[in-house]
């Protein structure tokens, strides 16, 4: 609950909204969970853990599609208005981002079970070694994204909105490294391309986790920052209205 | 927080201080007068009617306070707010309505094409007509719904033949979206017609006599969802030929039919602006707390 969701007239409006807020968060915990997940059964080589992952996006999807429904009718029977409007219009596009988030956790899961459900040579610890490293960076964005939300915190926002530099830069030094692995070794070609797969999906729910930050400016401020650089972003930010 | 209002040429450049988190609809009545000042925009480019400083009063009760506000030329304006906040009011000092009530005091100026309305020389017949006014509840004559539209042309001389006025009611007619309903019936009773029939009809003789500015009071609070739909598609296509300023309790019809909104409270003109910017980003808490449902 909070001063986007409360203080209608109305009570079961609250309700409503506040029940839309919640199940966002539910699915943003459940996301980072299955990201966590994924990426310890790569570390302890288990691709029973990570089938399971695969058969848990099922309920990232199923919540997606309630919240969708929750909107429907909230919109039908609400005709929400100004930061009501925002919120509804938020939510949808949040609920989205962390949608793919889940896909992309499944993505590092089926790449668990590609290595370590086949009678294949597994990759060395030193070639995964940066999917372990990035994620942790990419679930601090997350966290900051989805808490952003939560406390309509705009600093936190643009925190998360920075940070995807970061991971750019993170994700190119990656691909450099790995590219060093080939050139030593060509036997490591099949590791490298699967694990840069890997990489690139959690450069993508960093992507993703930007874009909630992006999605919070909205909500609070009114003003859409999707394609501003972030010093555009940072002044809206500072700004009045 | 602190907004610059742009005041067109006429007035002087004013800053405004808005709390917009702390004032809420209680804590507003405690607020300093001085305190009191519309958010946004009160100037229209192509202005058809300029209010600067318009006060209202029913006796002691001051319900209309320090209003400025342009309505321009061949737009739809909306005034909102809840019950009790002067919007009927103000919008009724425009054809000076308010007249017809003893106790009612207005001051300021109100021009309409630089003329003061309310100069003593100003013909009030004359300028009922040139701003024509909608009620809530239609109010048809007694009369046919032929003579219901030929009446108003007829007293102010407007037609000089019988064809003239066949022309006019034919035109107004057409112009309220009414006439293939009614073609074939002239002569019945306009009373006769539905109610959402006989408020196009009144607004057939409203758009009659050829008025620059038609005031609408809640024009559909009395109709049914496709008889608004109808007048609301009315509205659109009569803002081509005339200014028009509604009155509405529906924030939804607000948003639909009008091109700026301003919003009422406790007789202040708390925020002016476009349509689209007030119904998904107002700046004003109070505005902000009205059309989401948060206080009334």
């Amino acid at each position: 609950m909070n001063k986007m969701t409360d203080g209608h007239t109305v009570k079961s409006f609250n309700d409503e909204m506040n029940q839309l807020h919640q199940h966002v968060m539910q699915i943003g915990e459940l996301v980072r969970d299955q990201l966590s997940r994924a990426v310890d059964s790569l570390k302890d080589e288990d691709a029973d853990a990570a089938r399971e992952v695969i058969e848990r996006d099922r309920l990232v999807n199923e919540l997606d599609i309630q919240v969708d429904d929750e909107m429907v009718h909230i919109i039908a029977k609400r005709q929400p208005m100004a930061k009501d409007l925002r919120e509804i219009l938020t939510v949808g596009k949040i609920v989205t981002d962390l949608e793919r988030c889940g896909d992309e956790a499944r993505k590092i899961a089926i790449l668990c079970v590609h290595f370590y459900d086949h009678n294949t040579t597994s990759p060395s610890d030193v070639i995964l070694r940066d999917i372990v490293k990035l994620s942790d960076f990419v679930d601090s964005m997350l966290d900051k994204a989805i808490r952003a939300y939560d406390e309509l915190d705009l600093e936190l926002a643009l925190e998360t909105i920075r940070m995807d530099m970061d991971l750019d830069t993170e994700f190119k030094s990656c691909l450099r490294r790995l590219s060093t692995f080939i050139m030593e070794d060509s036997r490591v070609v099949g590791h490298v391309v699967e694990t840069v797969l890997g990489l690139r999906a959690l450069e993508r729910i960093g992507g993703h986790a930007k874009n909630i930050g992006g999605y919070v400016v909205f909500l609070v401020k009114g003003k859409d920052v999707r394609h501003e650089d972030l010093e555009t972003v940072a002044a809206e930010i500072q700004s009045a209205t | 927080m602190t907004f610059q209002i742009d005041s067109g040429t006429d007035l002087p450049e004013r800053e405004i201080d808005i709390v917009k988190e702390s004032v809420s609809a209680d804590a507003y009545s405690k607020v300093n007068r001085d305190d009191r000042k519309t958010v946004g925009k009160i100037t229209h480019v192509d202005a058809r009617m300029t209010c600067r400083n318009v006060n209202v009063y029913y006796g002691d009760k001051h319900a209309i306070k320090d209003v400025s506000l342009d309505i321009g030329k061949n737009e739809v304006i909306a005034m909102i707010g809840p019950s009790g906040c002067g919007k009927s009011t103000f919008l009724r000092c425009l054809n000076r309505m308010n007249d017809t009530i003893d106790s009612c005091r207005v001051t300021g100026d109100i021009t309409m094409d630089d003329i003061d309305i309310y100069d003593k020389k100003m013909d009030v017949v004359l300028l009922r007509a040139q701003v024509g006014m909608v009620f809530q509840k239609p109010n048809p004559f007694p009369k046919s719904i032929f003579e219901n539209v030929a009446y108003g042309p007829r007293i102010h001389g407007l037609a000089a033949s019988k064809t003239d006025i066949e022309k006019i009611v034919v035109t107004s007619l057409k112009r309220a979206g009414l006439w293939d309903e009614v073609k074939d019936y002239l002569e019945e009773p306009g009373t006769g017609l539905s109610g959402g029939q006989q408020q196009r009809l009144c607004i057939a003789r409203a758009i009659a006599v050829n008025p620059e500015v038609v005031l609408m009071d809640e024009p559909c609070s009395a109709l049914d969802p496709i008889a608004t739909a109808k007048i609301e598609e009315l509205i659109d296509e009569l803002r081509e030929h005339y200014t028009i300023a509604i009155v509405t309790h529906s924030m939804q019809q607000a948003a639909r039919v009008s091109q700026r909104t301003a919003y009422f409270h406790l007789g202040d003109l708390i925020e002016v602006g476009d349509t689209d910017m007030i119904f998904t980003n107002p700046r004003h808490q109070l505005t902000e707390d009205y059309i989401t449902g948060r206080f009334g």
